[in-house]
């Protein structure tokens, strides 16, 4: 396993009476990370503390081996942050916030203008780059905000529920642009969500947490793994279909057609041996019964049945 | 990159290993992008309009001063502390519109998180800012009072004898163009840190400006006390009488009660500056971001 990008021990915040977080102890590690939680479970008080800009009442965390509270400096240049909020001065272009949020990040005048037209073709910005970001459309507005905590090239992409406010076109638009960041570029990406649907689709892991405190951390393989059915999606017409199941039941696994797919059982004692053996009958069926294979998987389990688990 | 033929060239994501600045580089963004605002420059044309009226108002009457004074041969002679005394509300005006331009802006639309979590710290934060306004009134102060300067030796008769004899009022001409622009920007960039709004900002400045004003009057009239010591109260007043010392001018009231000596003024107006400037730092290192 890597080392851990961020850790967390018995940390507490409270605001009055309130406690946003309650003895969070959590280690996450390098990759994509989801941190799902209902409004108020205390996602963006954990977030901020992570960037230094709220404090924590007790326990401690760290950012890549740096203490969020005593070593903050050594954090900045590592992490970038997208707010949950907007955050854009409506009379400024994207370009010259862009790069104002470069230059406040230390880069120099001629890196920051060219890191920011970088940046901001990446999340496909084009010519309306120029313009005041007053007349932008929420689209838009969120892809500057994910530029511009891109541009000082961070480490770590902290996103605080990017798809806020979003279409349902923009919504893929923005975890495809996250997902690609997170696996082309070698940026680790905590993002936040109370969206566990679409957090499933981009992020390796997930951390849940309710009322300040940890429910489940666990890979998403982990999470949805996979379950004792073969999906098979063929080619071919209904007379070749059924040839198909018949020869898959000839080879006494358990089969059920459904249109153009077929579900198998795969035998409950799977050896490898046993596995392989169950994969060439479907193989061999298909051959035979002149369909073509479209695809072929292993049906998962869903994340929705987990938090479901975890709110019951 | 020139573009030879039409094809788009994805690059991709690229590293960035060049250069940090770190805390440096962040601060001088942010002094310098202030700066400019204070001008409106690079931003919409109505930013403009409060800048450019002031300093073009604050320099014709010293545009006057100097003409009166070259048309009679140098018989009416140039009253600095007349001229840029009649000018404070002026001063006043261009720094209850422009401070808010960019502590409450930062604040409206949420900017600081960003910043701070980049290589800003709060205090750098304020800092940086208050310099921004501070230098912009500096150089707004100054124009008219280096007209006067500048012409009073251009009309004289003999330029290089009145350069000679009138040397030493460079002195007074810095001294007093900084300490109205530490008084006037420190207090408004404190008021301004308090609130996101702007309209507010900018009546709390004016209001604060104005309000010693009523009271410095009424402790004259009512509680009876005197005129140099109830003009201490009102920092704009203050400000003219230094201006009044400093160049060496006189009024009637300060021949009747004479006002404290011009260094106790010098040092309460900068003790005010220090106060409203720790009051700045103190209220952006606990604003709710």
């Amino acid at each position: 396993m890597a080392a851990p990008l961020i850790t967390a021990r018995s940390l507490t915040r409270r605001y009055g009476a309130v406690t946003a977080l309650d003895a969070l102890t959590v280690a996450i590690e390098p990759g994509i990370t989801g941190l799902v939680g209902a409004n108020g479970a205390g996602k963006s008080t954990f977030v901020k503390i992570l960037l230094g800009i709220v404090d924590p009442s007790e326990g401690d965390a760290a950012v890549m081996g740096h203490d969020v509270v005593r070593e903050r400096a050594n954090i900045r240049a590592l992490v970038g942050y997208m707010p949950e909020h907007d955050c854009l001065p409506p009379d400024m272009s994207a370009t010259e916030f862009v790069s104002f949020m470069a230059r406040c990040s230390g880069l120099p005048v001629t890196a920051a203008r060219e890191r920011t037209a970088e940046v901001l073709r990446h999340v496909g910005l084009f010519e309306e780059r120029y313009r005041p970001m007053g007349g932008y459309s929420t689209g838009m507005a969120q892809r500057v905000k994910l530029a511009q905590a891109l541009v000082h090239d961070p480490r770590l992409l902290i996103l605080d529920e990017p798809t806020n406010g979003l279409d349902p076109e923009g919504r893929d638009e923005m975890l495809a642009l996250v997902s690609r960041t997170g696996r082309e570029f070698g940026i680790s990406v905590l993002v936040s969500s109370h969206l566990l649907g679409e957090l499933e689709r981009i992020c390796e892991r997930i951390v849940l947490i309710e009322q300040g405190r940890l429910l489940r951390a666990e890979q998403v393989g982990a999470l949805t793994s996979e379950t004792a059915t073969l999906v098979v999606e063929l080619d071919g017409d209904a007379a070749a279909l059924a040839a198909f199941v018949a020869r898959v039941a000839a080879a006494g696994l358990l089969v059920q057609a459904e249109r153009q797919r077929v579900l198998v059982e795969l035998p409950d004692t799977a050896t490898p041996a046993a596995l392989d053996a169950a994969y060439d009958a479907v193989r061999d069926a298909a051959a035979m019964s002149d369909t073509g294979i479209l695809r072929l998987e292993r049906r998962r389990g869903h994340l929705q049945d987990l938090f479901a688990e975890a709110g019951a | 990159m020139t573009p030879t033929d039409s094809t788009i060239h994805d690059l991709g994501y690229r590293r960035y290993d060049g250069e940090r600045e770190g805390a440096r580089g962040a601060f001088r963004a942010l002094y310098w992008q202030g700066f400019r605002a204070m001008f409106g420059v690079g931003r919409p044309m109505k930013t403009k309009a409060v800048p450019v009226f002031v300093s073009v108002v604050t320099m014709l009457p010293a545009l006057a001063s100097v003409a009166a004074s070259g048309a009679t041969q140098g018989q009416l002679p140039i009253t600095y502390a007349n001229v840029i005394g009649a000018q404070a509300l002026l001063f006043l005006l261009f720094s209850a519109a422009q401070a808010p331009e960019m502590l409450c802006r930062d604040q409206q639309h949420r900017v600081l998180p960003l910043l701070f979590t980049r290589d800003v710290t709060r205090t750098h934060y304020a800092l940086a800012r208050l310099l921004a306004l501070f230098t912009a009134m500096f150089l707004v102060a100054l124009a008219p009072l280096l007209i006067l300067y500048l012409g009073e030796i251009g009309v004289a008769k003999d330029p290089g004898a009145t350069f000679a004899k009138m040397g030493n009022k460079l002195g007074p001409v810095l001294l007093f163009a900084t300490l109205l622009a530490w008084v006037m920007s420190t207090v408004s960039a404190f008021l301004s840190s308090l609130t996101p709004r702007r309209a507010y900002a900018t009546a709390a400045v004016i209001g604060g400006f104005l309000g010693t004003v009523v009271i410095s009057q009424g402790l004259q009239d009512l509680a009876g006390m005197s005129e140099a010591a109830t003009k201490m109260i009102d920092p704009i007043e203050t400000l003219r009488t230094t201006a009044m010392q400093l160049f060496g001018e006189t009024k009637r009231w300060m021949e009747l009660t004479p006002p404290p000596s011009v260094w106790v003024h010098v040092a309460a107006l900068t003790a005010l500056g220090f106060a409203a400037a720790a009051g700045l730092v103190w209220r952006v290192r606990r604003v709710p971001v």
